[in-house]
């Protein structure tokens, strides 16, 4: 193994995936430093959710490895905290309740987590709301729940799986713009997976693409934007360029796409 | 905490609380609208059953007014038969319905938790549920007596299958994206189970735990119309067999008083334990 995989947080090393007879994933390799925050983006049907999936050990994968902390990792575990594109908030339980799950699954509910948690939820904004039942909430709040009930078990990594995608376009860029601030306060490090662009590059210190049929690493893009970041930057030539650059990499792959998923 | 549009709007779409002088006039205004259809239908069935008692038929061998009926209520509780009767019925009716309930809650979670007992348990389960397992109620007299446990097991046999059928159908729809997230965070198959399966569950189980009210009062009266000493059911058979007819309708009107409170008793109880399914 390379002394650049043994340093890093998170390694993935010739990592392949396939159902059946579908390529899924061919040969990932990727380094994700402490404290790094990384996007993957790509066209729908890249493998770039069953990439985390893996990561995250819900999917298994068929050949390589993913080590964190330089530990192997198969299975689920409360090292790393998935947050979902649905919220998959359990709705008989208060936002409190649904934000402790983890600790309670992990068996440790005491007055400490309790403590813990509700401050957490008053980072993300949801102070007051700790009684709420889920159905009480936006769906931009459901998905804060999401983020706090991920950040409770302190997991080493954060998991994020396009978990803005359903909300509306300016709830979106508030929740961009509240993940980062809730970042830049403990710098975990953080794998982003999106499909938007501008999401990507607004939020990363790196982006990765992935291309698609099958799934595979086609650039790494560091982002050299300055933080702490808000939401003006993104009418920065700058960002915009950014921007550019990255969809001018997938645009073919995603007209592909676009004709495939229309056939 | 920051101020974001989502949080603020939420958080005024709240429901406001009324002002405390207000309340009675909103709930008598509440009640007015849902329930003025309603009354007025009652109480003009009442009358209308009355008037045709009274001048189209008038005949007391083949129907009773309401006064009648009113009056046979007061009487029969009066002179305590009334009181004996509901006692065992809701004696018979209790015990059958708590052993079904729990017996088909354990039925459907073997259900649900293998394969090999969902198999073998399905077609029994399904073809005895289709059945009017009421028709046996003769056989089972001849079994267990003409007392209380002959009515206890009418009740179990009308009662376990919808319970074992909602419960195991409660606990196999159980969100996967649900049981996904449990996962994620490294839960064991008995949390799956306890955390999200089982609460999932709970409104199927209630649903067919209410369902079995009805057919455990079927259940009770017939058992008992077809055999007993005592009960709703054998006041009912007495009076038709002495053209006492208040007092035949007297046992059916406490029959379905019962059965409209046990009911409602259960819509207010499921408003507490699975709130998240309302609306």
């Amino acid at each position: 193994m390379d002394a650049r995989l043994t340093m890093s947080k998170l390694a993935i090393s010739r990592l392949n995936k396939s159902f059946g007879d579908l390529e899924a994933l061919r040969g990932i390799d990727l380094a994700v430093e402490r404290g790094e925050f990384i996007s993957v983006v790509g066209p729908s049907g890249c493998g770039k959710t069953t990439f985390l999936r893996i990561v995250a050990g819900l999917e298994h994968a068929t050949s390589g490895d993913v080590t964190l902390d330089g530990r192997i990792v198969r299975e689920p575990g409360g090292d790393r905290g998935f947050v979902f594109q649905n919220d998959s908030l359990l709705p008989w339980r208060t936002v409190l309740a649904n934000a402790m799950i983890g600790c309670e699954l992990a068996g440790s509910v005491g007055a400490a987590e309790r403590r813990r948690t509700t401050e957490l939820l008053k980072l993300v904004g949801l102070e007051g709301f700790e009684h709420y039942y889920p159905r009480q909430l936006s769906g931009g709040m459901r998905q804060r729940v999401n983020l706090a009930r991920a950040l409770a078990i302190d997991p080493e990594i954060l998991l994020m799986d396009e978990p803005f995608a359903a909300l509306d376009a300016q709830t979106r860029e508030i929740m961009q713009a509240e993940l980062l601030r809730i970042w830049e306060r403990g710098h975990k490090t953080v794998l982003f997976v999106t499909h938007q662009i501008d999401e990507a590059v607004f939020l990363s210190d790196r982006v990765v693409v992935f291309a698609r049929r099958p799934g595979r690493l086609q650039a790494e893009i560091k982002i050299p934007l300055p933080r702490p970041r808000n939401l003006a930057i993104k009418r920065t030539s700058e960002f915009v360029g950014l921007v550019d650059r990255i969809w001018r990499m997938i645009e073919d792959d995603v007209r592909a796409a676009a004709l495939y998923e229309n056939a | 905490m920051s101020a974001t549009s989502e949080t603020v709007q939420a958080a005024s779409g709240r429901p406001s609380r009324p002002a405390e002088t207000r309340i009675p006039l909103r709930l008598a205004a509440a009640l007015r609208r849902r329930y003025l259809a309603a009354t007025v239908s009652v109480l003009g069935g009442l009358a209308l059953w009355e008037l045709i008692s009274r001048f189209v038929v008038a005949n007391s061998l083949f129907l009773a007014a309401p006064s009648e009926i009113a009056v046979a209520v007061v009487h029969l509780a009066r002179s305590g038969q009334l009181w004996r009767d509901i006692g065992v019925s809701a004696a018979e009716f209790a015990l059958g319905y708590v052993i079904a309930c729990v017996l088909g809650i354990a039925l459907g979670l073997a259900m649900a938790a293998s394969i090999t007992a969902k198999q073998s348990l399905q077609p029994w389960v399904s073809g005895l549920y289709a059945t009017p397992i009421i028709a046996l109620a003769p056989l089972f007299i001849l079994w267990f007596g003409i007392g209380v446990w002959s009515k206890v097991v009418v009740v179990i046999s009308l009662v376990i299958f919808p319970v074992a059928i909602n419960t195991e159908a409660g606990l196999r729809t159980t969100s996967e994206r649900l049981i996904e997230m449990l996962r994620s965070f490294g839960a064991t198959p008995r949390q799956i189970f306890l955390k999200v399966s089982l609460p999932s569950a709970v409104p199927f189980i209630l649903a067919g735990l209410k369902l079995g009210i009805g057919r455990g009062l079927i259940g009770v009266v017939v058992a008992e119309l077809f055999g007993s000493r005592a009960g709703l059911g054998n006041l009912i058979s007495q009076s038709a067999d002495a053209f006492n007819m208040p007092d035949l309708f007297a046992g059916v009107v406490v029959l379905a008083f019962a059965g409209i409170v046990m009911t409602a008793g259960f819509g207010w109880l499921e408003g507490r334990l699975v709130p998240w399914t309302r609306d």
